[in-house]
């Protein structure tokens, strides 16, 4: 069994079409890249999985459950929970509190190996530090850091490596690897750090225009001449 | 484990917090020293801004501005007029009926109304005192329509008639410490859950908290309260009257909330007992302290956002910085 | 039959008025995001700027409401670009600033002019007769320059570089800013259109209604009440909400009397805001 489905996933704004008809599933302990061009609909597909938005059409399971259209906070408590591509955290509160609200509000007790990943980006020293003092990047792992602190079993993230310096990037991998190995995290991961991508996942889907272009290893799909096609004339995309 | 600590210090309460309830408990030998009807009038108008301005401070808690204090304030302050003339003036029944039918009223339409935020919850609250006000002109039945409840008897505590101005007074003492009781309970309790919808309600949310739950007690919590307000306006004045609770006097208890800083629970108090005074000083209808309150709303959020207790509490830092 | 074409009349010269008002409101929403509880407050600058012309300058009156129109339109503009700028996107702040300036308008209002009501009449009287009813004339020119200024409104925004501007900025302000549309001049501009269109109908309507310093409070809920009707930011939806409340009004003070009008209509909007924000036209509305 999978524990992440999504069936027929569409959505639209109005008349606006973000995305349609995207299915695929996430198998336990799996990981998932996706990738596409800016106004692909990625970030709106996260928001729809994790129940920010309701969907237009089609439905999301989580362990086999139909988790489609419940509110966020009921989702996040049944063992999704997502990052966010800028930074998010409570602003005005220290690390500590961050995460101690993290572990409160997901109500399933101590993850495993919180510590560890807390020394591994160096936040353990800076526990008492206004969370908004941090450098980018470290808010940016922070953001992660809380939404593992839920003791999740599945993961989205959204953009983790977006405005990291090139050094920091290698943060990714290491909460990656953590979540999956520490945490029996299923993890599902959108990029534009095609790097980043071909170094962790083992598949990828790739959007473009609100609809599934492409699903396999990367190599393979990459090659694509559509999936090349679709990202020609993106220039952001050439980092 | 060891090194993240779970529970940091809980303490039972914050300085401000003890500050406040100490501050309405000292509140009680006001009436016992003095018989200045200067005194008794601007200590009875405080007391009772104090406990509206208590009920948009928790709105505030949760980032919602609220300008439907007056319909729950009509509430509280209406359901006693009404229990006085079948000659039901206990006081603990009042106190628990006058926090007890807004609270109950606000179930429902918080269901309805706290799907909606920022602005768009400023307006729908708007239009909810509005609607109070139109419906107490429309059921002279019960309410006495534009003429209101006149004559209201005096609450009895303990079998004894509480008629005198000392006593009204006394009484209201008693209405604001329990207001501020409550108030302090509730955020107190649940203060980490408010900060967190307060400062980001998308990450609250995320993280698994069930933030309409919060949001809802809050409400409810905060009509008890208005009604509360309603109860000790009612007593003093011995009538319930449409122009009491006009939508314009929640400007007012915006107004002593922002100024006395949104902060910190002392804000709402210090705010009341600041505004109410300056409005006694500026006139005798005080009807020239709109303009003060627009020019002090005008500074805090452009130049002291913390409010007189914030910007206090800001002095207070600097001045001991250089030492620390 | 009279009496239910005078009250058609009645309410259609109200719709006029406060299709003017809510215009202004649901602009300075649709374009800066603010909630402007001060524009009760421009309505009754106009009104007493007008008066103080008339009455203390002698000036004949369409010069007056003039004036009128110029004076509130250049508060707005200072306002916005002094104060308002500043926080523009704090949209709780925006509107606490804008409940602060109405707070210290009507205040002043009050200690120059006093509580009592002003002698401040229209200078044409008299009626003229259709058939079975009898139009007052200041009404019906009243009516004219509300329909023509909205006339105007509508061929500024539509058919003007200027409106373009303004109109794409109401729509989506990344997208407006990317294209090289300024908002540090823009955002003065529909503020200041907006509070001019207040000030006229203040410097219009005070005459025939009442002037003094307590008028601007329902001039606001009324504006409320139909700009949420129309939808919040909608010019289109604000035009035919107003002449319903106009329409609505007038009938329900004919035929019931008191305020079960109003009652219904506050009732109507409070479940429209809940269930439908978007408004009676359904179009689609910022941050949301």
């Amino acid at each position: 069994m999978s524990e992440l489905r999504v069936e027929g996933l569409a959505k639209r704004f109005g008349g606006l079409r973000v995305f349609q008809d995207i299915s695929f599933s996430l198998e336990p302990g799996g990981l998932l890249g996706v990738i596409g061009p800016n106004g692909a609909g990625k970030t709106t597909l996260v928001n729809v999985i994790s129940g920010r938005q309701p969907p237009s059409a089609g439905k999301v399971f989580l362990n086999g459950r139909d988790i489609s259209g419940q509110p966020t906070h009921a989702i996040s408590r049944l063992g999704l929970s997502r990052s966010f591509q800028q930074t998010n955290t409570f602003k005005s509160v220290s690390v500590r509190e961050n995460i101690l609200r993290a572990i409160r509000f997901g109500q399933r007790g101590m993850p495993t190996g919180l510590e560890d990943l807390m020394d591994e980006f160096h936040l353990t020293e800076r526990l008492d530090e206004q969370s908004d003092k941090l450098p980018y990047g470290l808010q940016k792992m922070l953001g992660l850091v809380m939404a593992y602190a839920t003791s999740p079993s599945v993961l989205l993230l959204d953009e983790p490596a977006a405005g990291l310096e090139r050094v920091e990037r290698n943060h990714v991998d290491t909460f990656v690897a953590h979540a999956r190995s520490a945490g029996k995290c299923s993890v599902l991961i959108i990029e534009h750090d095609m790097d980043l991508i071909r170094r962790l996942c083992p598949r990828i889907l790739v959007l473009d225009a609100g609809v599934l272009l492409a699903d396999g290893s990367p190599a393979e799909v990459l090659a694509r001449p559509d999936v090349i096609a679709a990202y020609l004339g993106d220039s952001e995309e050439a980092h | 484990m060891a090194r993240l600590p779970l529970a940091p210090r809980q303490r039972l309460l914050a300085w401000d917090e003890a500050t406040a309830i100490a501050v309405a408990v000292v509140c009680f030998i006001i009436p016992l020293l003095t018989k200045s009807v200067l005194v008794y009038s601007v200590l009875n108008h405080a007391l009772i801004g104090v406990i509206a301005a208590q009920s948009v401070w928790i709105m505030l808690r949760m980032n919602l501005l609220t300008f439907a204090t007056p319909a729950f304030m009509a509430l509280g302050g209406y359901t006693v007029a009404i229990a006085g003339r079948y000659e039901i003036t206990d006081a603990f029944l009042m106190t628990a009926a006058a926090f007890l039918v807004p609270a109950l009223v606000a179930v429902p339409l918080g269901a309805l109304v706290l799907r909606l935020r920022g602005t768009y919850f400023v307006l729908v609250t708007f239009v909810l005192s509005q609607i109070m006000q139109l419906l107490l002109f429309q059921t002279p039945d019960l309410t006495g329509g534009s003429n209101g409840i006149a004559g209201i008897p005096a609450v009895t505590l303990f079998g004894t008639e509480m008629i005198s101005h000392r006593q009204v007074l006394l009484f209201a003492c008693g209405i604001a410490l329990i207001a501020t009781l409550i108030a302090v309970a509730l955020t107190r309790y649940f203060r980490q859950h408010f900060a967190a919808i307060e400062e980001n309600e998308i990450l609250s949310e995320s993280l698994g908290l069930v933030v309409w739950r919060y949001k809802a007690l809050g409400f409810v919590v905060a009509a008890g309260l208005a009604g509360l307000a309603g109860y000790s306006l009612v007593n003093m004045l011995l009538t319930a009257h449409p122009s009491s609770f006009d939508s314009a006097i929640a400007v007012d208890f915006i107004a002593y909330t922002i100024i006395g800083g949104r902060e910190s629970i002392l804000g709402p108090i210090i705010g009341s007992v600041a505004l109410v005074y300056a409005t006694h000083a500026f006139g005798t209808q005080g009807q020239y302290a709109q303009g003060l309150y627009g020019v002090l709303i005008l500074v805090v959020i452009l130049v002291a956002r913390g409010g007189i207790v914030g910007t206090a509490r800001l002095l207070w830092r600097r001045m001991r910085g250089p030492r620390a | 039959m009279e009496q239910f074409l005078q009250a058609a009349v009645i309410g259609i010269s109200l719709g006029a008025q406060y299709a003017l008002l809510a215009l202004g409101f649901t602009l300075i929403f649709g374009i800066l995001g603010v909630v402007n509880f001060a524009h009760g407050g421009f309505y009754m600058i106009g009104g007493y700027v007008a008066y103080s012309c008339v009455g203390l300058l002698g000036l004949p009156y369409p010069l007056a409401v003039l004036i009128a129109v110029a004076a509130t339109a250049a508060l707005g503009w200072v306002f916005e670009l002094f104060l308002l700028e500043r926080l523009i996107d704090d949209h709780l702040a925006t509107l606490m600033l804008t409940l602060g300036l109405y707070l210290i308008v009507s205040n002043g209002l009050l200690r120059v002019f006093g509580p009592l009501s002003m002698e401040f009449s229209f200078p044409v009287s008299g009626s003229i007769q259709f058939g079975p009813i009898y139009v007052p004339r200041e009404n019906l020119i009243v009516l004219g320059i509300c329909l023509s200024a909205i006339l105007a409104l509508w061929l500024v925004l539509f058919r003007t570089d200027l409106g373009r501007a303004l109109r794409a900025l109401a729509d989506d302000r990344q997208v407006a800013m990317a294209q090289g549309m300024r908002p540090k001049l823009l955002f003065p501009a529909a503020f200041a259109l907006a509070t001019g269109l207040a000030g006229l109908t203040g410097a219009l309507v005070t005459p025939i209604l009442a002037l003094s310093p307590g008028v601007g409070d329902p001039v606001l809920a009324t504006s409320f009440l139909t700009v949420i009707l129309g939808g919040l930011g909608s010019l289109g939806g604000a035009a035919l909400a107003a002449f319903i409340v106009g329409i609505v009004e007038a009938y329900s003070s004919v035929y019931f009397g008191g305020s079960i009008g109003a009652l219904v209509l506050f009732t109507l909007v409070l479940l429209l805001l809940v269930f439908r924000p978007t408004g009676l036209l359904g179009r689609e509305i910022r941050g949301a």
